[in-house]
Order: structure tokens, then sequence, then C-alpha cells
């Protein structure tokens, strides 16, 4: 290099102390700047093994030490040993070596936990999982005989571009399946990753090297980092909890790593910093991205509790034929969401459906001492002035004012304080055993006006923590049949009282235009009656089934794919695209806003807000959704409060035109 | 998390890369368990110079190394950093600032004998100190200005030579030597030309090295800084600081 005092880039003159003759500021500067690659790197991130530390013994060398077997070859070698095939001369069958690296055996501590662990491993007797056959030391040398496999490597068959998305639902089970059996046994994985990952020639998976990270001290990232380099690319599947060395580590860990190779299988990237979820990447069933994101979270206690819960959630996946877009029919008992194991009733629908019951029984007792008020008063029903008129249910309906009168005035003091406050407690917090408890004894209070309301608002608010529980919560029927029953109920007895009115017009105008004796009078009575309620009862049917069925509909359909606006919603949250809470009334269209509908809606992060998975820590991300920029106000919400005004304009006029006539 | 410990062949010289952090310390809340104690040792002998240089402008060779050795015993023997420091951020301004304490202290005990810390004593190459100190050009700034520039120097240099131990490991010895220059980046495809010639290699792997190293370079100045801080978001702070001192 040239002598010149000067740096070449700032001009600065170098002085005597400049560090390895640069200048120093430039240095710093150098240190400070984001780096921009000259060009694309080539695939070279993987650093070279050249400087492996470790150093396999060759074959022949290898077969002093084991006179019992026929070393063939060497299969491979990694931070973790080598591996060699190998032959059992005596029962004729293929084995595997794997040798451990020599520095390992100099921790004298290290003999009594290989023994050990490889006692345990012994235990694992499972199709799914290498089983171990052997395991000792010669010379220093630690080593274990194993299940040879006839195959090779995830790792390589993604490579090999030989792994399609299919594959990948068939591959995740089988690995659930050892993982729940080890799992069972006590035994965690620690070091899930495609390297680890055998499927032989047959298509079946075989997990490797079980416990083999804790014995050699690789499962926790400061550790890992002061061995071999080569152990950095398992840091990419470590669980958090892992790479930051609490102590706190258990089989989740394992989950969380599946999850890892769950989506590099499905999309073939890893999922690291803000990730897209998979359905967005590749076209694969968008059910598919809960489990996977699940398995993904960042919190144990978030995550799958047990491998078998997240094979649970691909068979249903791969069971059912929906698609990616459309909710399933309607009525069919693959429509509800699947239920983790530990699921639980959702508590808002049964308080609504509690609450609906002592409506109608409270109805029921009402009636019936009405009826008997009545019976005695009959006498003087029948003296009053004749303009009643000889409708045949004429004292069905007074009866049913009459109820209704009684109903309302008096727990009406106690219903209207009591039911918004109720209200609020129950859709805000977790209801508590005790909360339903006090619905249960203070209902008597509380029936009057208050069911109708009390219970559909129930009764949609359970819909909407269910879809959002993503199996935490079970009673989806329940929950449908709380929102709809009083809506419903209310409509068919509008439908029918204006049945009845139309019935009494008609025949008002047949009696006045033709004239009747009085027994055609009646026969027509109830001719007319038959045929305008029979049509309103018909017609309030026919809306009933149309309107439960759309809304069942909408409870159980699918998620659809969020649009790509979604993704400015949550900028904070682990994952960048939350799967919509919301009844989303406007069926497969989606939009950022309905967001607003579903309060703390992130998917199985919403398990935290609301009706609960029981209660855990909250973990309340912003009360209110980020918007997106492009986002619009929900067209059901507007259509909504556009219908009440026109109900209360409507109210407000036949009000005034009933004044008028009143006057005339 | 600290990721600068990679495998040293055992030829090489062993010097503690390891996770010496300021925040290990502050953390302890001093210096009272042995594993944090390792790391102020560890942080203490790297970045002694700066400290003999700032008493050596005041002092004489002896003296100046009397008190730099007895000052780092009075600083790990003391038992707890107290959390009213309010340079607790930075691990040089603490260390200025309990020199500074301590100058006073001792002047006013007038005693120079005191040699404090029978069990601690730090190995400083003191002779090549003061060679160096004799050798700095002469500046016009005051002796705070000094201790930072020589503070950042011993850190550049200090980044240096680990990542020269490194390429030596790595099998890429002469790589440090002819690619040092694009390590600030302005090197001319000439250069690179020149630079793959004597490496036996082509121009376009040269400036792959480059790169590398460029990159390699810049984490580890990153780490190197963050060991120094309690508050590892407060790098970017730190390097403009430290930019300021070099530009004064």
């Amino acid at each position: 290099m040239s002598q010149s005092p000067c740096c070449p880039k700032c001009g600065a003159p170098l002085l005597e102390d400049a560090p390895a003759g640069l200048c120093p500021k430039c240095l710093v500067q150098a240190g400070f700047e984001s780096d921009k690659p000259p060009r694309p790197e080539p695939a070279a991130t993987a650093p070279s093994p050249a400087s492996s530390r470790f150093t396999p013994p060759e074959v022949e060398e290898l077969a002093k030490r084991f006179p019992l077997l026929e070393i063939l070859e060497l299969l491979g070698k990694g931070g973790m040993g080598a591996v060699y095939k190998a032959r059992q001369p005596g029962l004729d069958r293929l084995v595997a070596i794997k040798i451990l690296p020599a520095e390992i055996g100099h921790d004298p501590a290290f003999a009594e936990r290989f023994a050990r662990e490889a006692r345990a491993l012994a235990r694992l007797n499972h199709p799914n999982i290498v089983a171990i056959y052997d395991f000792g030391q010669t010379d220093g040398l630690y080593f274990f005989v194993m299940e040879y496999v006839d195959g090779v490597n995830l790792r390589q068959a993604m490579q090999a571009g030989r792994v399609m998305p299919q594959s990948a639902l068939a591959i995740v089970p089988q690995i659930c399946d050892a993982l729940q059996f080890a799992h069972d046994e006590g035994i965690v994985h620690r070091d899930i990753k495609p390297e680890n990952i055998l499927i032989d020639k047959r298509g079946r998976v075989k997990i490797a090297d079980f416990g083999l990270a804790k014995l050699l001290g690789l499962d926790q990232a400061d550790h890992a980092l002061t061995q071999t380099r080569q152990v950095m690319g398992t840091l990419r599947y470590m669980a958090p909890e892992q790479m930051e060395g609490s102590h706190e580590v258990d089989h989740r860990a394992d989950i969380y790593s599946l999850g890892v190779v769950f989506y590099e299988l499905l999309t073939g990237e890893l999922p690291i910093g803000r990730f897209a979820p998979p359905s967005k990447k590749v076209e694969i069933d968008v059910r598919l991205d809960e489990v996977v994101l699940r398995a993904l979270e960042k919190e144990p206690e978030q995550r799958y509790q047990h491998a078998s819960e997240l094979k649970a959630g691909v068979d249903h996946v791969s069971a059912t034929p929906a698609g990616t877009r459309g909710p399933a029919p309607a009525g069919r008992k693959s429509d509800l969401p699947p239920s983790a194991p530990d699921a639980r009733l959702s508590r808002c629908a049964l308080a609504g459906a509690i609450w609906a019951s002592y409506f109608f029984v409270a109805l029921a007792v009402a009636a019936g001492i009405l009826y008997w008020a009545n019976n005695s008063d009959r006498v003087r029903i029948a003296t009053a002035p004749a303009h009643t008129v000889q409708i045949p249910n004429a004292g069905g309906s007074s009866m049913f004012g009459g109820l209704i009168a009684y109903e309302a005035v008096a727990p009406i003091r106690l219903a209207v304080p009591i039911t918004p406050i109720a209200l609020m407690a129950l859709l805000q917090q977790s209801i508590s055993w005790g909360g339903l408890l006090i619905i249960a004894a203070a209902v008597p209070g509380l029936i009057g006006l208050a069911a109708p309301f009390g219970t559909t608002i129930l009764g949609f608010s359970a819909i909407h923590h269910i879809r959002c529980s993503a199996g935490k919560l079970y009673g989806l029927p329940l929950a449908v049949f709380d929102a709809l029953l009083f809506p419903l109920l209310l409509l068919d007895v509008l439908l029918l009282a204006a049945g009845c009115g139309l019935a009494y017009a008609a025949w008002m105008t047949f009696v006045y235009a033709f004239s009747m004796g009085r027994d055609q009078q009646q026969v027509l009575a109830i001719l007319f009656l038959l045929f305008f309620v029979g049509a309103s009862g018909a017609l309030a049917i026919w809306l009933d089934w149309r309107i439960a069925r759309a809304v069942w509909r909408n409870a159980t359909g699918l998620i659809p794919a969020p649009k790509p606006a979604a993704a400015a919603i949550f900028p904070a949250a682990p994952r960048p695209i939350e799967p919509p809470g919301g009844l989303g009334k406007e069926g497969p269209e989606h939009h950022p806003l309905d967001a607003r509908e579903s309060r703390r809606s992130v998917g199985p992060t919403s398990a935290a807000a609301g009706d609960s998975a029981g209660g855990a820590a909250p973990r309340r991300t912003a009360d209110r959704p980020l918007l997106a920029p492009d986002a619009r106000l929900s067209r059901c919400a507007l259509a909504g409060v556009i219908w009440a005004s026109y109900f209360f304009a409507a109210f407000v006029v036949a009000a005034a035109v009933a004044a008028l006539l009143y006057h005339h | 998390m600290s990721a600068d410990q990679f495998n040293m062949p055992a030829n090489v010289e062993k010097r503690h890369f390891a996770t010496t952090r300021w925040s290990i310390v502050l953390a302890a809340g001093g210096v009272g368990r042995n594993g944090c104690r390792t790391a102020l040792t560890q942080l203490c002998e790297i970045y002694w110079y700066p400290l003999y240089a700032y008493v050596r402008s005041s002092a004489g060779v002896r003296e100046a190394q009397d008190l730099t050795q007895s000052f780092f015993a009075h600083l790990l023997e003391k038992r707890t950093i107290g959390k009213a420091d309010h340079d607790r951020g930075r691990f040089r301004d603490f260390l200025l600032a309990s020199l500074k304490n301590f100058l006073a202290n001792e002047r006013q005990k007038a005693c120079a004998q005191k040699r404090g810390g029978k069990s601690v004593r730090l190995s400083l190459d003191f002779a090549a100190g003061e060679s160096r100190y004799q050798i700095e050009p002469s500046h016009a700034l005051t002796a705070e200005n000094l201790y930072e520039r020589r503070w950042v120097l011993t850190l550049l240099d200090q980044v240096l030579e680990r990542l020269r131990l490194e390429l030596i490991q790595s099998g890429n010895a002469e790589h440090f030597g002819q690619l040092k220059g694009a390590l600030i980046g302005e090197t001319t495809a000439e250069e690179y030309a020149r630079a793959a010639a004597v490496l036996d290699i082509t121009p376009a792997a040269a400036k792959q090295a480059a790169y590398r190293m460029r990159r390699r370079f810049r984490q580890l100045f990153r780490q190197c800084v963050a060991q120094t801080l309690a508050d590892e978001s407060d790098v970017d702070d730190e390097i403009s600081r430290l930019l300021e001192v070099l530009a004064g």
C-alpha cells in the first residue's frame, strides 16, 4: 500500500497511530452504515466446512474399534458427529453408527450423562423414531448404534425440489406422532430441523438424534455458538425461549421448531421477522395458516400444548375438502371449527341460553296466572261494550297483550339499570362462574324486557368469540340459537299479527261489501284467518329458515384470505396479518375494517380477550386495531343504522298519523 | 446475546473475546460475584491504554504505571457500582469518571506507594503503552477529548485484530493485509485486480471477499461497542458520539 499520509476516502491526514494504517474516522463510519452488497451474493451463506474442527476417523480405523461390525462407508458428518453405514453380520442387518466428536469425551461428567440419555432414548420405540440399538464408548470415542434409514433427510428432499405442499401434509402428522410419543416419555428433542428428519424409500418419516442436542450442550443459543459454526443453521429452528437461554424450555419448543419446518416445507422459506402466512405465498388451504401460525407463537402458552393437537389441526384441514374461498355448505358437522381437546363451552352462549329459558318459564308462569285471573273475570269481559269484534282468538290476543304489560311493568325498575351494566360486564370481561351464578340468581329481576336483548347480544358475542378462539371454545350451534331466537320470534310475531290484521281487514271489507248472516260471517272469518295467518305463518317460517341459514353459514364459514391492505393493521404483532373475527356478514368479501367489529382479534392471540380460554394471562394488543389506509366503513353496520332510522322515522310518522286521526 | 466466541486454534494466545459486557457488570450491581469480576477485568484489560495515557499526561512513567494499577485494583475491589452513578450507561464515561475520582482522592491522601489489590493485578503491557504514548502526535485537545480519542482507536485496534485473527483462522491470512483498504469502501477496480493477483484469486472473488470482510468488520465493531454499553439499543448513539470525537 502506498505511504500516502492522507486517507483516500475523506482526505484527512493519516496519523501515526491510525489503526492498521486506516483512517479511523472512515472505519467508524463504515461500522455505522448499513451494507449494500455489490451484487446479489451467490448462495454462500453456509460457511464452508473446511474448518470443521472434527475430523471423523477413516473407515478402516473405525473398523478396528468395532470388531463385531462391518463398517461400510461414511454417510455424513456434521456438528454433532459423524455417521457411518455398517452391517451386523450376525443379524445380517444394516445399522448406522454415530460417532460423537472426540472433544466430548474430555468432560468427565459426560460419561454419566451419556449413559443416562442413551437409556432414555432406548425407550423410544416408535415407527417414526430412529431406534437406538446400542451405545457405548471405545477408547474415548462415544458412539450410538442405530437403525439405518435408507432414504434422504428432509433438507436433501427440499433441495432436490421433491417436496410439494401436499407432501408436507403427509409428513407433518408423522412427525407429530413421533414427538407426542417422545414427549409422553418425557423426552424433548430440542433440535428439530430438516436435517434430523429422515424419509425412507417407502415414504415413512423418521426422526433422528433425539435428545442429542441436550447431551452435547447444543440446545441453547449461547452454547451452540461457542461450538462449530455449522451449528448456526440450527438457530433458525430454535424456539424463542431456547434462544434466550431460559431454563423454562419444555416440549413446546419442539412444537415451535416443527412450526418452522412446516412453514419451510410449505413455502420454501424460513419464517423470520415479519413473514407472510403460508397461504399468501403458496396455493394452499387458508386454514393451514392458523395451524402454522399457532405453532409459531412466541409465547409457549399460546402455542399448541401438545403435538397431537397440531396433528389434529392438520388432519382436519386434510380431511375436509373445502378450498381457499367460500363458506362450507350449512348443516354439516364438519362445518364446525375443530376444537382443541381442552376446549370449553362458550360461557356467553350458555348464559344467553339460560336467560332465554328463564324468559319462557316466566312467560308460561305469567300466562298461567293471567288465565286464571281472566277466568275469574270472564263475566266482566263478556259484558264489555260490543265493539269488541268476535274474532275467535280474542281471548288469546288480549291475554298476550296483558302478558306483555305484566311482564314489562313489574320488573322494569330492576331490569333497566341492571341490564346494560350486566351486559357490559359480560361482554368485556371473561365471564366467570361467579358471574354466571349471579345471572342465575338475579335473573328473576331481569326477566322483563331484558331477555330478548340480552340473549341476542350474548349469542352474537359468543359466535364471535368462538370463531376467534381457534378451537378453544365450542358451542357454536347454541350461540347461533341464542342470537337468533328472539329476533326471529319477534319476526314471527309481527308477521302473524300482520296476518291477523290483514285477515281482519279483508273480513271487514267483505262483511261491508256483502251482507251475510252471522254464521256466514263466522265461516268467512275463519277462512280468512286461516288463509292470511297461514300465508304469513308460511312466510315467517321461510324467512326464519333463510335467515338462520345465512347466519349459520357466516358463523361457520371459512375465514377468507384477507386482502393485502390488511397487512398494515397490526404492525406490532408478531405476525402481520390477522384472521378476522367478526361475523363478516358480507360473506366472503372481507375488508380490514371488519377487524373493528372483532375487538382484539388477532387469531389465537385473541384468546386472551373477552370470552377467553380459561383466563390465561391477558395479552392485550391495542384495544382498537390500527386501520389500513384504504379501510372503509362496514356496510353491515351502516345498513343496520339506516334501517333503524327508518324504523324510528316510521314510528314517528305512524304516531303523527294516529294523533291526527284521533283528533278527527 | 454475545455471538463472538468462535473456535480458536489452540496455538492462538488466549484472549478473552468472550462475553465481556458492561451490562453484565451493571446487572450484577458490582464486582461481588466472580463472573462479573471477570467481565470487568476483561473490559479493563482491553481499554486500559486511554486511562494510562490520561494519567501519563500529568505524571511520569513510573508514577503513571503505579497509579493505573492501583486504580484498577481499586475498581475491581469495589463492592458495588452505585445506582446513582450518572455515567453508568457507557463504560467509557464510567471509567474516566472513576479515574478522576480516584486521582483526586489519591492526591489528597498523597499515598503514591499504596499498592492495593494484593489479589488483583492486571497484566498490562506498560512498555508497549509507553512507546505508543511517545509516538502519539501531539494534539491541541483537552485531556478528556484525548481520552475519548484514544478510546476509539483502542476500540478500532481491537476490532481489526479480531478480524485479522478470524481471517487467519479460516485460512485466509493474506486477505486482511491485501483487502483492508476495502474496509472503508473506496477501492477501485484496479486495486481489486492488484489484490486479486497477489492473492491468486479472481477479481470478482476478491470483491466478494472484501464485501464479506466489511460486513464482518461491521458486525464485530458493533458488538465491541455494545459490550461497553448498558443498553444495546444505544449502539448507534455511541457510534455517532465516537464519530464526533474523531471529527473534533
